[in-house]
């Protein structure tokens, strides 16, 4: 795609995440959290339970504000700046337990997430000038293209709260893609899906970076998660344990002991 | 099918205004305008974004005040005491929202009642302005031009054009980029803000809109009565504007219509009780409640919606008990 690119070394990483820490009261969620994550890529974060995967989504979209370090997004800071504008940069997300608006049809939904590349403000809607009819019309255009490629248009009219639970959590991916994200946060996209509808979502997922878009997705499907990553970070305790291929994380001792070891082993970890 | 509507809506008025003769239910429908007025504000606020207000009776004193005091007491043209009322609320409004709306909840309904009830004490002891207790005397009728609004008939034309316009608006701003954002807030607000919402301009943006409206129905209020007197804005009428809207249904511009309707007529419907009046006004809304916690439109929507696939399908609906 990007051909004529020069290829010189490794290219410039999309988000940088600079020596990050979080701390909940006594608990450190995150500690001294350090990777980078190159364009066009899909970029794993897997660890054990409470290893501070979402702590660490929640801090790259803005919802939490980390207390040391940076995160750096296309060569800007973007720790501290609110959760809508780190949208407007961006970055956009998906959540654990899925999150629609369920009062809203499945085509509304993908609206919301148009909003953020939309003007129309009070005045707009009252006045409803030909320049907001034009955005509302693209608007309309996008979200049904996106349901397409999610594979909803049937649904459309449905009350997204009525949708069986796999689609939702495709609706939750078409939804984050209406804001024309450039990285996408996935907080374990495959969690509740049966096993077809995990093939459907890594083949998904391999569409949506073949459009460009950067993925980082928190998961803890093995199978999903070797078979589509380009690299992957594990995170234990807070502490980022080993970061590298899927072929070299399945070989690295320390993480198979993070995952499987016994407590005397964890303890020798940390 | 929206024009449909409004034209439909349009003709009713019309064919009310001209059967109307008696000059009480003229003004019975006037009131119930001008209630419709306030409930479809709050409804914006309450039923679309999800944030609750009890202290709305301050808008809508500050509107009746406002344009008041600048024409009766300094013989201002009505109409441009009108703009200065909503210039006022607007501002008021603003700087009101701007810390109130990090509120929410049982918060939010505690500091909008504290407003309230500061605006209701304000108009009540700032009487060298606003009359105090005794009131304020004397507000001028309204007139387009050479052509005078006093009469009944004519005022009543007036408010429930004003409506018409609100609804109008109502529906715009529900669907549009503003609309789906703030039912998007009432769903789940951090969610929202994962979408891209300014979460609390919008919810700021909504509080001034509805108070306008507020203020408008304060407006028609006042030159309507021409004597206004605080309890008029006190916490009771607060509250009783989230009754229309819950009672007539949360998130439906046509509930706020059929909720100030039933708000404003009940009263007098339940004079044959006398000294029980209240107890039966009580135990209606009550029932109301019970039975349709949804309010009356989704309510009666459904119970249509029931009856109809009875009147169709008896065999499939008496199958379940069948096979019990």
């Amino acid at each position: 795609m990007n051909s004529s690119e020069p290829i010189t070394g490794t290219p410039q990483p999309l988000l940088r995440v600079k020596s990050v820490g979080k701390s909940f009261g006594g608990i450190q969620a995150l500690c001294n959290v350090t990777f980078e994550v190159a364009p066009e890529t899909i970029h794993a974060v897997i660890g054990p339970n409470g290893a501070g995967k979402t702590t660490l989504f929640n801090v790259i979209t803005g919802a939490y504000e980390p207390e040391d370090g940076q995160i750096v997004y296309e060569n800007r800071e973007i720790q501290g700046k609110k959760v809508h504008e780190v949208v407007a940069q961006g970055i956009a997300r998906t959540f654990q337990n899925v999150e629609l608006f369920g009062s809203m049809t499945v085509l509304e939904n993908v609206l919301v997430g148009r909003h953020v590349r939309m003007h129309c403000g009070f005045l707009g809607a009252i006045g409803r000038w030909p320049r907001v009819r034009n955005e509302e019309r693209e608007a309309r255009d996008y979200a049904w293209e996106l349901l397409e490629f999610v594979g909803l248009e049937k649904m459309a009219h449905h009350r997204s709260a009525d949708l069986p639970f796999g689609w939702q959590r495709f609706l939750e991916i078409a939804r984050a893609l209406a804001t024309q994200p450039r990285l996408l946060l996935l907080d374990e996209p495959a969690s509740g899906l049966n096993a077809v509808e995990t093939q459907q979502l890594g083949d998904l997922l391999l569409q949506i970076r073949s459009r460009g878009i950067t993925l980082l997705l928190v998961e803890h499907d093995m199978d999903l998660t070797m078979g589509i990553s380009d690299r992957i970070v594990v995170l234990h305790q807070g502490r980022r344990l080993a970061e590298g291929t899927p072929r070299e994380i399945q070989c690295n001792d320390a993480v198979i002991c993070a995952y499987l070891g016994s407590d005397e082993d964890m303890r020798g970890l940390s | 099918m929206s024009k449909m509507k409004h034209g439909f809506f349009l003709l009713t008025i019309v064919i009310a205004g001209m059967a109307m003769s008696n000059s009480y239910h003229l003004q019975l429908l006037t009131f119930i305008g001008i209630n419709t007025l306030l409930a479809l504000g709050l409804n914006m606020l309450m039923g679309y974004a999800g944030q609750i207000s009890l202290g709305h009776a301050a808008f809508y004193g500050l509107g009746a005040y406002t344009s008041a005091v600048l024409s009766a007491t300094m013989n201002w043209s009505p109409w441009l005491a009108l703009f200065a009322a909503i210039v006022l609320t607007t501002l008021v409004a603003f700087l009101v929202a701007l810390p109130m709306l990090k509120l929410s909840g049982y918060y939010l309904g505690m500091g909008t009642l504290g407003f309230g009830m500061i605006v209701f004490i304000l108009i009540r002891q700032w009487s060298t302005v606003t009359g105090g207790d005794s009131g304020l005397v004397g507000i001028p009728a309204l007139s387009l031009g050479p052509l005078s609004l006093a009469s009944g008939k004519a005022y009543f034309y007036l408010v429930w054009a004003v409506v018409l316009m609100c609804f109008v608006i109502c529906e715009r701003v529900v669907d549009s980029r503003v609309g789906r954002a703030l039912r998007a807030i009432h769903d789940g607000e951090h969610v929202a803000a994962a979408m891209g919402i300014d979460t609390s301009r919008l919810k700021v943006g909504v509080f001034v809109l509805s108070a306008v409206f507020a203020a408008l129905a304060g407006f028609l209020y006042a030159h309507l009565v021409s004597f206004i007197s605080p309890n008029s804005f006190d916490f009771l009428v607060s509250v009783r504007i989230v009754t229309m809207v819950v009672i007539g249904g949360m998130a439906s511009i046509w509930g706020s219509l059929l909720g100030a309707s039933l708000l404003t007529l009940l009263p007098e419907w339940l004079h044959v009780f006398t000294d029980y009046e209240m107890v039966v006004y009580g135990l209606i809304l009550m029932t109301i409640m019970i039975f349709l916690p949804q309010g009356l439109t989704r309510g009666l929507l459904d119970l249509y919606e029931q009856s109809r696939t009875i009147y169709r399908r008896p065999a499939t609906s008496q199958e379940p008990t069948a096979n019990r």
